[in-house]
């Protein structure tokens, strides 16, 4: 199952790390007022819709979340093997 | 003359608002500027204790607004500088004894009179917060780099963005830095806040026991001694004025070569 990159990921490393990687994530949904578990539907959905036009390996999808200055910026990434038609 | 209403805000409570605005205001009023400070923290009085004028409180802010007395009546002067006076809350009133259109006519009112306007805000985003933005056209956002400050900070600055027609400016004062924890990784220190916020920053102040000393004896640290919260203070008020203070290196000293090595590579400042 393909996850959202540094979002929601488990984090690792020093209190200090850990606090910055928690804020990150915690900010981006705070800003976007983003309920819990809303990205992992929108996730289904965008994967369903490209899958209909393409054979992908679904072992490589990333989905990303950026913060660039206050903004959130969404990044999908599929590996395609070929067209469906 | 026209001067810059500047208000002193944060989200999350306690984490040095009043503190911050009666050094910056000291500071101020050092550089030779006249400054008022404005307690809006209404029904939890504060800034006149830890300006130490406690005791001459006569009139407050509900005062002037509904009119029993003059601007000038209320205003308290801080005898150590003519050029500083505090315009005190009211303590047995609450936050809706005032609106956004009357703060933005005191605000004019006091512009006209000083260089500088320093707003005290209490915590929260409710009505409280709303009416000490009202009149101000600069913010100053404090927070410690705990993280759940940190969030209240963001949702202030979001709520900032959004009047940007009448803030034009706010930056991030870092309050309560422990120089030796940020240096262990034990927690997050200035450029990780900054980074996470994306925000200017006007100043980083480190924990200091010297707060509380001076706070107990009504000088604030900015006006009298050479403690390094009072050394951030002092720079806060210069960067206000334009001028353009390096940040200084506040990593804890005598340290091991090792973290020595650390803090060159990730310094923190003030
Ligand atoms: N840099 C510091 N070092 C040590 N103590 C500090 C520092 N800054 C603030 N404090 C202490 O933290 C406490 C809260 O500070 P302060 O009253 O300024 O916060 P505040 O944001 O105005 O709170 P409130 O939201 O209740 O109005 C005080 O006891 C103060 O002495
Ligand atoms: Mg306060």
């Amino acid at each position: 199952m393909q996850v959202f990159n540094w979002l929601f990921r488990v984090p690792t490393g020093t209190a200090a790390v850990t606090a910055k990687d928690r804020m990150r994530s915690m900010l981006v949904a705070d800003r976007l007022e983003l309920p819990a578990g809303r990205l992992e539907v929108l996730e289904e959905e965008l994967t369903a819709v490209v899958a209909r036009y393409f054979d992908l390996e679904p072992e490589t999808t990333r989905f990303d979340i950026q913060q660039i200055d206050r903004k959130a910026a969404l990044t999908a990434n599929f590996r395609l093997v070929r067209s469906k038609c | 003359m026209s001067g810059r209403v500047i208000v002193i805000t944060s989200g999350k409570g306690g984490v040095g608002k009043t503190t911050a605005s009666a050094n910056i205001g000291v500071a101020l009023a050092n550089t030779g500027a006249s400054v008022c400070l404005v307690d809006m923290d209404i029904g939890l009085r504060n800034l006149d204790i830890l300006m130490g004028l406690e005791n001459r409180v006569v009139y407050n802010l509900v005062d002037v607004v509904e009119e029993r007395c003059k601007l000038r009546q209320a205003l308290v002067k801080d005898k150590r500088m003519p050029n500083l006076s505090l315009l005190p809350a009211a303590q047995t009133r609450d936050k809706t004894a005032v609106n956004s259109d009357q703060m933005k006519k005191l605000c004019l009112e006091l512009k006209a009179i000083f260089d500088f306007v320093l707003i005290d805000s209490p915590a929260g985003i409710e009505s409280g917060f709303q009416n000490a933005v009202a009149g101000a056209e600069e913010a100053i956002v404090i927070t410690t780099p705990e993280m759940s400050a940190v969030r209240d900070a963001d949702r202030i600055i979001g709520l900032l963005e959004a009047r940007k027609d009448e803030i034009t400016q706010y930056r991030l004062v870092l309050n309560r830095i422990r120089p030796k924890m940020v240096a262990n990784s034990d927690m997050m220190g200035v450029e990780d806040v900054l980074e996470i916020l994306s925000i200017q920053l006007l100043g980083a102040v480190p924990e200091d026991e010297d707060i509380i000393i001076s706070t107990n004896k009504g000088e604030p640290v900015s006006g009298t001694d050479n403690t390094k919260s009072g050394l951030a203070f002092r720079n806060i008020a210069r960067r206000l004025r334009g001028e353009e203070v390096p940040f200084m290196d506040m990593n804890a000293k005598n340290d091991t070569w090792v973290t020595r090595i650390a803090n060159f590579f990730n310094p923190v400042r003030v």
